[in-house]
């Protein structure tokens, strides 16, 4: 047998550095598999909030966390949804939930008669019909039982501190035998087949069967040394720089992010226990960073602290696996901080190389299918946030026009027009979302089908119109009944507190 | 024995207890068909300061028909939502008693006990975010809830601190214009019926004599009647409870007066703080074994957050309590009666209790030794009680850093209170029993307050699965942010008491 | 309610009738007018049928009994594929409906399979699979509901006379409201405007109109590839089989809970049990071996008394170029042709049917649900092709000109690389369309040779008594469960014996 993998090096920073230093340790260290980390400087501000998906709390399992735990010591706050404001001058907000709509009728998808139903007059939007969206409005946490079970997946996200949640993972890492230096990059050795060594300034270089560059945009390994290209999707994204700031806290707490499009990008309120971060994303050429901040103020409705900023350009390696390096992050693919997408990649990515992690240090056939799945990932996730921008109702404003009249890629158009037909959505190999999230943006956003399945027809209209009625009553005395997302958060995931009884 | 009919009641002495006996029979008996007078001397002084009392008396004030707006703004009174013992279990630590339940009761067995279990495996030992008052007395929120129409959200329950001189003041408009009448004076003879030994004349110094048929002993600690005439005898309970003294002093209010009273424990004893509208009431109980009267004088002075607004006052006294509150035709009310510190607001209480168990017990004419004693022995179990309820917050403490401590967490308890406490720390549990005045959520906030953590529960709460109890825990915790949030600024509310006409 | 869709199917045969049956029982009452044509005079292609375990969900679907349809189509079941002679001569494996062994740790069970193999202990992986070693005692249970045991882990299909099935859904679908008309088609209509299909005309002089069209009328594709001209993308080069012989013969031996395909010298035999015979076929290619020799090499190789003379398919593997155009469905042989090696053809009837009820158009067609049905049966054909390919590339055969050539041809890339994965660590990709599943490749991997030289690293986690100790309970739990099982003959007697037939022999020593 060819000589196994035993000593990773993980090049990088921050989340995408220690997530995946403590996955790979946590998985295989009991082997003797070593990991080290080559710590570069931080590129996280004080400012930084993670936006996590519900499938996190799946990251956190898989790495021994304690998601309660995370939220304690992060100041964090669930976000059963995303709320999406300002994207269109005729339409009111809506909000992207992490959840169904209705329950089928006759084994019809609910979204067929609620087209049906429409297009006869109804006019109770789509998002009142999941349990989901109404506890993300009233603040509430769903717990499921027996009552909710075949009406609702609702299940919550997460907005976390970013640099006491990193402290944490690395913390965790440390404790498990991660070894850590850290230092600014010296000198990357490499031979034709991949990486050979990696000091960093001032140190000794450090070999490895195995190397991941979690570096960042800077892609110190995967970019600049093994030169693999970036496949820029910038055509589709106007915004070019991203602004991070903080607010004081919200009180109440909401239980969702809000994320709101004004003339020259969208600003994010993504609350936290103790402050709000604030995070922009906008065309330079249209607004300058200052002119950005102030805006922000005024959009947010708070006096904002310091703000940080750095550019924003949207893309992929087409190969993150080449040779005997494996880039996660934002070395491998880079999104707009919409959607969540961001700390997904990076739990997609290391996921991933835990199931396809080389047997072999001399022949890494692993690196096809992770590209493959990396690639399929990336574009699903890049489709759904270039709906947003597609789908705009904002007329005669340059920038939203120019997202408007972008003609979308290929998958995607054809994901368009099928739901345009029919509120079909089609699904492709490697999707983060699913039927119901698609539907929720693109009906929010405005994309209402022309036509619906036919099978709806012939339901009595009575007998409809009394579903939806149970459905709506059941949803207003569940979420009711449900705890608060804030006592849900003190009980379960207190913060130190210092109050003085 | 030929019976007398009653017809004349005298109360001896002011103050709260005078006034409130004065009022209670004037609403209740009338005067028409009794007469009802009172005799104070203005020259002897009154001892209240601030005071604090506890839900009970929301019910006094009931029967007297007292409009509550009216009698808030009359005594400069703002509302209580427990009490904050700061320093207590050991410096630095913080706990609050409330009025009020903690979370809901459910499959038949106190809440507590779903709480011990959640907290024994893992969760969090603040038991104060179950309870709806705690919760608005940290937002320093106020609002009153009522009983009104089916909500699921937990009601407030609250008390008063006021101006004790005020209050009586204002039950003495209330009598006199019931008809009671008030002679100023001071008593200097006391006679009594030669075969029958009750009381039938007091003579005041200006020569003015006052019969009557029923005596109200409210003259204070020297017990007049109670005690000087009839000898009644005292039960010293300073082994159990050493303060005899408290130095006390109003000062000025620095900030919106806050919906609790605090006591913070201090190197001899305790130090009292009743926030009023007007100004703050502050006073320290000591023991004057472990500390001198300059000295706790000086230290309260120096302890204080405004401005001192009197010259500061000494009381000293003797805990413990009359043997027997009721001989012959007398009946000994307040300080007459016995003396506890006033560490859990208790003082209006035991005057209150007094007044309507006479109330209930209230003899046509002749006086039936069954009645008496029976009178006698629940009056004593009331006092032992609440005796035994304030011995626990200082026998159950962590602190040793001073002798009066020292002395305090080594001392020997009744063997009813180290029973309770020794049920209690196996299974969370006081095991009260009906009359009690404080009921199972007050024992529990004060012994877990106090560091006293139970090690087991009732296994009725362990028949929830894990999911359900933190389910139900959540939601519980909801209503309580749901409706303390909505409650206004405690001084907003008291902006309102004193815009609201009176009824 | 809107006037109903005119929905004409041309052909009948399983393709037509699945189809009709569908329209008129599973959609609600009055959406659809259904028309079916077909000519007896054709005849029907089916002999014996094997299956897949989605047919069931479609049987429910519809609202049919089990038994009873069992009953009517003299159906077995079938709990996997044997394949003989496939690796190498002599070698047999087992392709079942289920997974083998239960996962350890989040890692497929096979991977500790793997491991123990490289570190010596040398087993078949197939005797921790129910269903397999159920099917080599000739046993039979229906899957437990109770989920996390071993005896719900697995599904089951059935073996039918296709001809019966068809005839089953016709009465079916005729008591719901189907109109049938006898008649042969001579013309097909299409609207200048548009190109769709306006009408067909019968050897009878009947126009018949229609808003959508289903074309079933197999190979010949009358509708699709003949009116509408739309091409044929030919999969000979990997699939080089194109004609078969198919004869029944007498019942004889237990009766196997499986189908068998036995490779030959230039293609394979299929072996279908039924209640009342047994189908047999040869499917073979015509550039290895004469019609003639074909033919005696099948009568050969029958275990009873053949029933009939051989007769005579021809076929061409490939694929229609899209199976829906304009306003016409193209379903079973007329939208393409696999060989049934894997039972896949009632499969892609069947996947075609759903994917239509779900994109079911109203009179006027949006192109979106057209181009979306197309690419999922676009993914449906490629997914079952690969794996066929993969039966034939993957020999160790060297002893015919077919397998040699098989063995050396290019093969697609997907295909290449999954077979180095799985040679590398046992890796197989999932997607999320199409059959076939991991445990399936496995089964076909193994089967043939093709062992993992290595294995996923996580297996290391688990200490090598620990799955060794795993490994043998499970074998010993599959056995002792199967132990308990009925015999597959005396289940199927006592389930759903077809009226009138031969009693069926109960335990017959194997």
């Amino acid at each position: 047998m060819s000589r196994p993998v035993r000593n990773v090096v993980i090049v990088g920073r921050d989340a995408a550095a220690w997530l995946t230093a403590l996955g790979l340790k946590r998985a295989f260290g009991r082997q003797g598999v070593n990991v080290t980390v080559l710590e570069l400087p931080s590129m996280v501000r004080s400012a930084d909030v993670l936006v996590g998906l519900p499938t996190l709390e799946g990251l956190h399992r898989l790495l021994g966390l304690d998601t309660d735990d995370m939220l304690a010591a992060t100041a964090g706050a669930y976000a059963l949804g995303q709320q999406f404001a300002n994207w269109s001058q005729a339409r009111p907000p809506f909000v992207h939930a992490y959840d169904t709509h209705g329950a089928p009728i006759h084994r019809i998808d609910f979204l067929q008669h609620w087209l049906k139903a429409r297009s006869e007059g109804m006019n109770v939007p789509l998002e009142e019909f999941s349990l989901g969206a109404a506890a993300a409005k009233h603040g509430r946490f769903v717990v499921h039982g027996d009552a909710t079970s075949g009406f609702s997946k609702a299940r919550a996200g997460y907005h976390l501190d970013a640099s006491a949640y990193i402290r944490l993972v690395r913390q965790k890492a440390i404790e498990l035998s991660v070894q850590r230096q850290a230092g600014t990059l010296g000198e990357v050795v490499r031979s034709d087949s991949g990486i050979v060594s990696v000091s960093l300034a001032g140190g000794e270089p450090l070999a490895a069967d195995l190397f991941v560059d979690a570096s960042g945009v800077d892609a110190v390994l995967i970019g600049k040394v093994l030169e693999q290209p970036l496949e820029s999707w910038s055509p589709w994204f106007g915004c070019d720089r991203v602004l991070v700031t903080s607010g004081p806290k919200l009180n109440p707490l909401p239980a969702m992010s809000r994320i709101s499009g004004f003339k020259a990008g969208w600003i994010g309120m993504f609350p936290l226990r103790d402050r709000t971060p604030v995070v922009a994303a906008y065309d330079s050429r249209r607004i300058s960073d200052a002119e950005m901040l102030q805006s922000a103020s005024v959009l947010c409705g708070m006096r904002l602290g310091d703000a940080f900023v750095a550019p924003c350009e949207p893309g992929m390696r087409s190969a993150p696996w080449t040779g005997n390096c494996v880039a996660i992050g934002e070395a491998a693919v880079v999104l707009e901080p919409l959607d969540a997408a961001s700390l997904h990649m990076i739990h997609v990515g290391l996921s991933h190389l835990i199931t396809l992690f080389p047997v072999s240090a001399e022949a890494m056939l692993e690196a096809e299918p992770f590209n493959t799945s990396m690639q399929n990932h990336a574009r699903n996730l890049r489709d759904f946030q270039i709906v947003h921008y597609r789908l705009n109702g904002r007329l005669d404003e340059p920038f939203w026009d120019r997202a408007r009249e972008t003609p979308p890629p290929p998958e995607l158009a054809a994901q368009l027009d099928l739901f345009a037909a029919r509120g079909a959505v089609a699904l492709y190999d490697d999707e983060t979302f699913q039927e119901e999230n698609w539907a929720s943006v693109l009906i929010g956003h405005g994309l209402i089908p022309r036509g619906y399945d036919p099978q709806v027809d012939t339901l009595a209209p009575d007998e409809l119109i009394a579903a939806f009625q149970r459905m709506l009553g059941f949803i207003a005395s569940t979420v009711r009944d449900m705890p608060s997302v804030e006592a849900q958060l003190e009980l379960f995931a207190p913060l130190p507190s210092n109050a003085s009884f | 024995m030929s019976a007398q009919r009653i017809r004349d009641i005298v109360i001896v002495g002011g103050g709260t207890a005078g006034w409130m006996a004065a009022a209670a029979l004037a609403k209740v008996m009338g005067t028409q068909a009794y007469t009802i007078t009172l005799v104070e001397s203005e020259a002897i002084g009154t001892v209240g300061v601030g005071e604090a009392t506890i839900p009970m008396i929301t019910m006094f004030n009931n029967v007297l028909g007292i409009d509550e707006n009216e009698f808030v703004r009359e005594t400069n009174a703002t509302f209580k939502l427990g009490i904050e013992f700061a320093g207590w279990r050991r410096e630095g630590h913080s706990y609050f008693h409330p009025f009020g339940q903690f979370g809901v009761d459910m499959d038949g067995v106190n809440f507590n006990h779903y709480w011990l279990r959640w907290m024994l495996s893992g969760g969090s030992n603040d038991y104060g975010r179950f309870n709806a008052e705690t919760e608005a007395a940290r937002q320093r929120r106020f609002g009153r809830t009522g009983h009104g129409p089916q909500t699921s959200l937990p009601n407030i329950n609250y008390a008063f601190q006021f101006d004790a001189s005020l209050y009586a003041a204002y039950l003495r408009r209330f009598s006199e214009k019931r008809g009671a009448r008030r002679i100023e004076g001071q008593i200097v003879k006391v006679d009594r019926n030669g075969q029958t030994g009750l009381i039938e004349r007091l003579t005041l110094k200006d020569g003015q004599t006052v019969q009557g048929q029923l005596f109200i002993d409210c003259s204070g600690f020297r017990g007049l009647l109670i005690e000087e005439t009839l000898q009644a005898g005292y039960e010293d309970w300073s082994h159990w409870l050493p303060v005899n003294r408290a130095a006390a002093v109003p000062c000025a209010k620095v900030e919106e007066p806050i919906p609790y009273t605090r006591s913070t424990a201090r190197e001899a004893g305790w130090q009292w703080r009743i926030p009023l509208q007007h100004r703050t009431g502050n006073g320290y109980v000591f023991c004057d074994s472990f500390i001198s009267e300059d000295e706790a004088t000086r230290l309260l002075m120096s302890r204080l957050d405004g401005e001192a607004q009197a010259e500061p006052r000494i009381l000293r006294f003797v805990t413990g309590r009359r043997r027997k509150s009721w001989v012959g035709n007398c009946i000994a009310l307040g300080l007459a009666s016995g003396f506890m510190e006033p560490l859990e607001s208790t003082s209006i209480h035991l005057v209150q209790v007094g007044i309507s168990k006479l109330l209930a017990m209230f003899p046509k004419g002749g006086f039936n030794p069954l009645i008496t004693d029976r009178y006698n022995a629940e009056m004593e179990a009331d006092y032992v009680n609440i005796r035994d309820f304030l011995i626990a917050h200082y026998k159950v403490t962590e602190r040793e850093d001073t002798p009066f401590w020292r002395y305090c967490k080594n001392m020997d308890i009744p063997d009813s209170l180290a029973t309770r406490l020794e049920i209690f720390r196996t299974r969370g549990e006081a095991m009260v029993v009906q009359h009690e005045l404080f009921k199972e959520q007050s024992w529990f906030a004060v012994l877990a307050g106090q560091g006293l953590m139970p090690v087991d529960y009732h296994p009725v709460a362990d028949l929830l699965s894990e999911d359900e109890l933190k389910l139900r825990l959540a939601k519980i915790r909801t209503g309580i942010q749901d409706r303390v949030s909505g409650l206004p600024t405690h001084q907003a509310f008291l902006d309102s008491c004193a815009r609201a006409p009176a009824a | 309610m809107p006037a109903p869709l005119k929905v004409v199917i041309v052909g009948g045969g399983t393709s037509g009738w699945m189809s009709a049956a569908a329209l008129v029982a599973g959609l609600p009452p009055g959406l659809c007018e259904v028309r079916l044509v077909e000519s007896d005079e054709i005849g029907i292609v089916g002999v014996g049928e094997a299956t897949l375990p989605q047919i069931k969900d479609f049987n429910d679907h519809i609202g049919v009994d089990e038994a009873d349809f069992m009953r009517q189509t003299q159906a077995t079941f079938k709990l996997g594929i044997e394949f003989v002679d496939w690796g190498f001569k002599g070698s047999s494996y087992i392709h079942p409906f289920g997974v083998h062994g239960k996962p350890l740790g989040g890692v497929p069970f096979y991977q500790y399979w793997a491991k123990a193999r490289l570190n010596g202990r040398v087993d078949d992986l197939g005797d921790y699979s129910l269903p397999i070693v159920a099917s080599r005692q000739n046993r039979f249970a229906f899957p437990s509901t109770d989920e996390d045991g071993l005896s719900s882990n697995f599904a089951y299909a059935y073996h039918f006379d296709a001809h019966l099935y068809a005839r089953f859904l016709r009465g079916f679908a005729e008591a719901r409201g189907l109109r049938r008309t006898e008649g042969r088609i001579v013309d097909v209509t299409l609207k200048p405007e548009d190109g769709h299909i306006a009408s067909i005309r019968l050897e009878s002089g009947e126009v018949i109109a229609g808003d959508l069209f289903i074309d079933c009328s197999g190979f010949r594709s009358l509708l699709m590839g003949q009116a509408l001209g739309v091409g044929y993308e030919d999969w000979t080069p990997w699939l080089p089989c194109d004609r078969a012989y198919a004869v029944p013969c007498e019942r004889a031996g237990a009766l196997t809970p499986y189908t068998r395909s036995t490779a030959r010298e230039a293609g394979w035999q299929w072996r279908i049990p039924l209640q009342h015979r047994t189908g047999n076929g040869y499917v073979y290619s015509s550039r290895f071996i004469s019609d003639d020799e074909a033919a005696a090499t099948l009568l050969a190789n029958l275990d009873g008394k053949a029933l009939d003379d051989p007769r005579p398919l021809r076929f061409q593997a490939g694929r229609r170029e899209t199976s829906w155009s304009r306003n016409c469905i193209a379903i079973g042989l007329a939208s393409g042709f696999l060989e049934p090696l894997e039972s896949t053809s009632i499969y892609l009837i069947q996947v075609a049917i759903t994917n239509l009820l779900k994109l079911l158009p109203g009179r006027a067609i949006d192109p979106a649900l057209v181009s979306e049905f197309n690419r999922l049966i676009d993914v449906e054909y490629g997914r079952v092709r690969d794996f066929l390919i993969l039966h034939y590339h993957l020999n160790g055969r060297d002893d015919a000109p077919l397998w040699r050539y098989c063995r050396e041809m290019p093969v697609p890339d997907s295909l290449t690389s999954r077979m180095a994965l799985f040679e590398h660590r046992g890796h197989i990709a999932k997607y999320k369309d199409g059959l076939f599943q991991p445990p399936s490749w496995l089964a076909v991997f193994v089967g043939q040779g093709l062992l993992p030289a290595g294995y996923d690293p996580l297996v290391d986690n688990v200490l090598q008594e620990h799955i060794l100790r795993e490994l043998d309970q499970f074998r010993a739990d599959v056995a002792q469960t199967v132990e308990a099982m009925r015999d597959h003959g005396g289940f199927v007697a006592d389930f759903c014996a077809a009226p009138a037939n031969r009693p069926l022999s109960s335990r017959v020593a194997s």
